[in-house]
C-alpha cells in the first residue's frame, strides 16, 4: 500500500475499513463454522463418531446425536445396536440418545433390558436397571418389573432400581411407595439413594413430607443433610413453583424437566393446564409424550383439553399415540368418578 | 518524510496490523491452546489423543470449547478494533503520540493476557462444580481491566518516553 508514505496518521482510513471488513469476514467464517458443525449438518460426522475406537469419543458422539434429536434418524440403528450389545460400556449414553430421537426405538431397548432384570448375574441386573433409568420416563412400562426388584438380594441392584424408578418419574404412586420402602431398607446405600432421589429428582408429596420429618434427626449425618434438603424444596402445593414449572415448559431449553415434573404432580399440577396444551403440537414425539403424560396425570382439571388429546389420536408416533389414549381414558375415568358425587340427587 | 520517519510509520504500520489480528486470533486460540497444553504437559495425554478429544468436545453440548473460545475472544476483538481506531489514527507528524499509545494497548493486551490465561489454567487444574461459571464472568473481568491496563501503560509511556523540553 504504497499510499500510506505519505498518510498523516499510521493507517489510511482505507487500510482501516478494510481491517474491520477483515473482521466482518472473520466473524462470518466463524459462524459457518459453527453452522456446519452443528445440528443434522453434524449427522454424518457423529455416526461415524460411534464406530470410533476411543470409548468416550463414542459417548460424546452419542450424547451430541440425542441433542440434535429427530432429525438424527439415520444414526437410529447404530444407537440401537450399541444400547443393545452385551458388554457395552456405553449402553445407557446411546439409550438415552435414542429417546430424545425416536421413541419406538426407545421402547425397543426398554424391551430388550427388562427381562435382564429378572437374570441371574447380578451385574447384567444393575445394567439392566442403569440403562432402564437412562430412558427416563419412555420407560414407563418397564415400572412393574423394575419394582418387583426392589426386593433383589443385591444391594447394587436395589439401589439402581430405585435411581430408575425416580428417573422415570411415572407413574407416580408406586414408585413414591417404592422410594418411600427404600427409606426403610436394610443398607444404608439404598437408604441414602432413596432419600437423595427426593433431595434432587422427585417433586414431594404430603405422605413424603411425612415419612422424611423424623429422618432430620437421624443418626446417620448424610442422611439428615438430605433429608433437610428435601424438605427445603418447593412443596406440592405451592402455587409459584407450579408457575414456574409452567413457564419452564415454555422454553425448549427446560420444557423436558418441567413437562416430567408436572406429569410427576399429578392433579396438584392441573393449574399449568394452560401452558402444557400447546406442547401437545410440539415438534418433537418426547415433548409430546411427555405433555400427554403430564395431562393424564392431571384427571378431572385436565377435561378441557380432552378435544384436543382427541385431536393427537393419529399421532405421527405409536409411543404418543398409546400416551394419548391412555391419558384421554384416565381423565374421562376421572370425571366419570367426580361428576356423580357432584351431581349427586338430593335426597 | 526523511527516511527515519519512513522507518517509523511503517514500523506502526506493521505493528497495528499485528496487534489488530494477533488480538482477534489469539483471543480465541488462547483458551485452546492452554486446553490443550495441561492435557498433554499435566495430564500427559498423547498430543494426537488430546487434540481428537478436543475437536470432539468442540461443539459438544455441556463442553462446548467453541463458546468457551468466543466467550474470551470477545475483549481481545474489542482492543483489536481499539488498536486499529487509536493507534491506527495516530498523527505520524509527532511520534511520540503513537508510541505512547502503543504501550498503552500493549498494557491493556498483556494485562487481558495475564488474567485470561491465569483464569483458564486455574479452572483446569483446580476443576470443581462452579469452575464453568468463571468463562461468562471472564469478558466482563477483561473488559474491567482493559482500561487499567492502558492507563498503567501510559504511565510508563509517560516515564519511559518524556516529551523534549522545548
Amino acid at each position: 500500500m504504497t499510499g500510506n508514505t505519505s498518510s498523516p496518521t499510521v493507517l489510511t482510513p482505507r487500510e482501516i475499513k478494510l481491517h474491520l471488513l477483515g473482521l466482518i469476514l472473520f466473524i462470518g467464517l466463524l459462524c459457518l463454522w459453527y453452522w456446519l458443525s452443528t445440528g443434522i449438518r453434524a449427522v454424518p460426522t457423529l455416526i461415524e463418531m460411534l464406530q470410533d475406537d476411543d470409548p468416550s469419543t463414542r459417548i460424546v458422539a452419542a450424547e451430541q446425536l440425542g441433542q440434535v434429536g429427530p432429525a438424527a434418524q439415520a444414526a437410529i440403528p447404530r444407537l440401537l445396536a450399541q444400547a443393545t450389545q452385551d458388554g457395552s460400556q456405553h449402553a445407557n449414553t446411546a439409550a438415552a440418545a435414542l429417546k430424545s430421537i425416536d421413541l419406538t426405538a426407545a421402547r425397543q431397548v426398554m424391551a430388550h433390558f427388562i427381562p435382564r432384570l429378572q437374570n441371574q448375574d447380578a451385574q447384567q441386573r444393575r445394567t439392566a436397571c442403569a440403562v432402564l433409568g437412562s430412558l427416563g420416563p419412555v420407560a414407563k412400562p418397564a415400572v412393574p418389573a423394575l419394582l418387583a426388584v426392589g426386593h433383589d438380594p443385591d444391594e447394587l441392584v436395589r439401589r439402581n432400581a430405585l435411581m430408575a424408578l425416580a428417573s422415570i418419574g411415572i407413574p407416580s404412586p408406586p414408585i413414591v411407595a417404592a422410594l418411600l420402602e427404600g427409606l426403610r431398607d436394610s443398607s444404608s446405600l439404598v437408604r441414602q439413594t432413596a432419600v437423595t432421589q427426593f433431595a434432587f429428582t422427585v417433586p414431594l408429596t404430603q405422605p413424603v413430607i411425612a415419612a422424611l420429618t423424623p429422618l432430620l434427626s437421624d443418626s446417620d449425618r448424610s442422611m439428615t443433610t438430605l433429608a433437610r434438603s428435601a424438605l427445603d424444596k418447593a412443596k406440592p402445593d405451592d402455587a409459584a413453583q407450579l408457575e414456574s414449572l409452567g413457564m419452564m415448559a415454555q422454553h425448549s431449553a427446560a420444557r423436558d424437566y418441567a413437562l416430567h415434573q408436572l406429569a410427576q404432580l399429578g392433579p396438584a399440577a392441573g393449574d399449568a393446564l394452560l401452558p402444557v396444551l400447546p406442547l401437545l403440537q410440539d415438534d418433537r414425539p418426547l415433548v409430546r409424550y411427555l405433555a400427554a403424560e403430564a395431562l393424564g396425570a392431571m384427571g378431572p382439571a385436565a377435561k378441557p383439553a380432552l378435544r384436543s388429546l382427541e385431536q393427537r389420536r393419529e399421532d405421527s408416533d405409536p409411543v404418543v399415540r398409546e400416551a394419548v389414549a391412555h391419558a384421554i381414558a384416565g381423565i374421562e375415568a376421572a370425571t366419570a368418578t367426580t361428576a356423580p358425587s357432584a351431581k349427586a340427587p338430593r335426597p | 518524510m526523511n527516511m527515519t520517519t519512513y522507518e517509523t510509520s511503517s514500523r506502526l504500520r506493521v505493528l497495528t496490523r499485528m496487534g489488530f489480528w494477533g488480538n482477534l486470533i489469539g483471543g480465541l486460540l488462547l483458551p485452546w491452546a492452554i486446553m490443550l497444553v495441561v492435557e498433554v504437559a499435566v495430564h500427559q495425554v498423547p498430543f494426537v489423543r488430546a487434540w481428537r478429544s478436543f475437536t470432539l468436545h468442540l461443539f459438544a453440548p455441556g463442553y462446548n470449547f467453541f463458546l468457551i473460545g468466543l466467550l474470551t475472544a470477545v475483549p481481545f476483538v474489542i482492543l483489536a478494533v481499539l488498536i486499529l481506531l487509536h493507534l491506527g489514527t495516530a498523527p505520524l507528524q509527532d511520534p511520540l503520540i503513537p508510541r505512547r499509545r502503543t504501550l498503552g494497548l500493549a498494557g491493556a493486551g498483556l494485562g487481558m493476557l495475564v488474567l485470561a490465561g491465569w483464569t483458564h489454567l486455574e479452572v483446569l487444574l483446580h476443576p470443581d462444580a462452579q469452575g464453568a461459571l468463571a468463562y461468562l464472568y471472564l469478558p466482563v473481568i477483561l473488559l474491567a481491566s482493559m482500561p487499567i491496563g492502558y492507563g498503567l501503560g501510559r504511565v510508563i509511556a509517560r516515564t519511559l518516553l518524556p516529551r523534549p523540553s522545548v
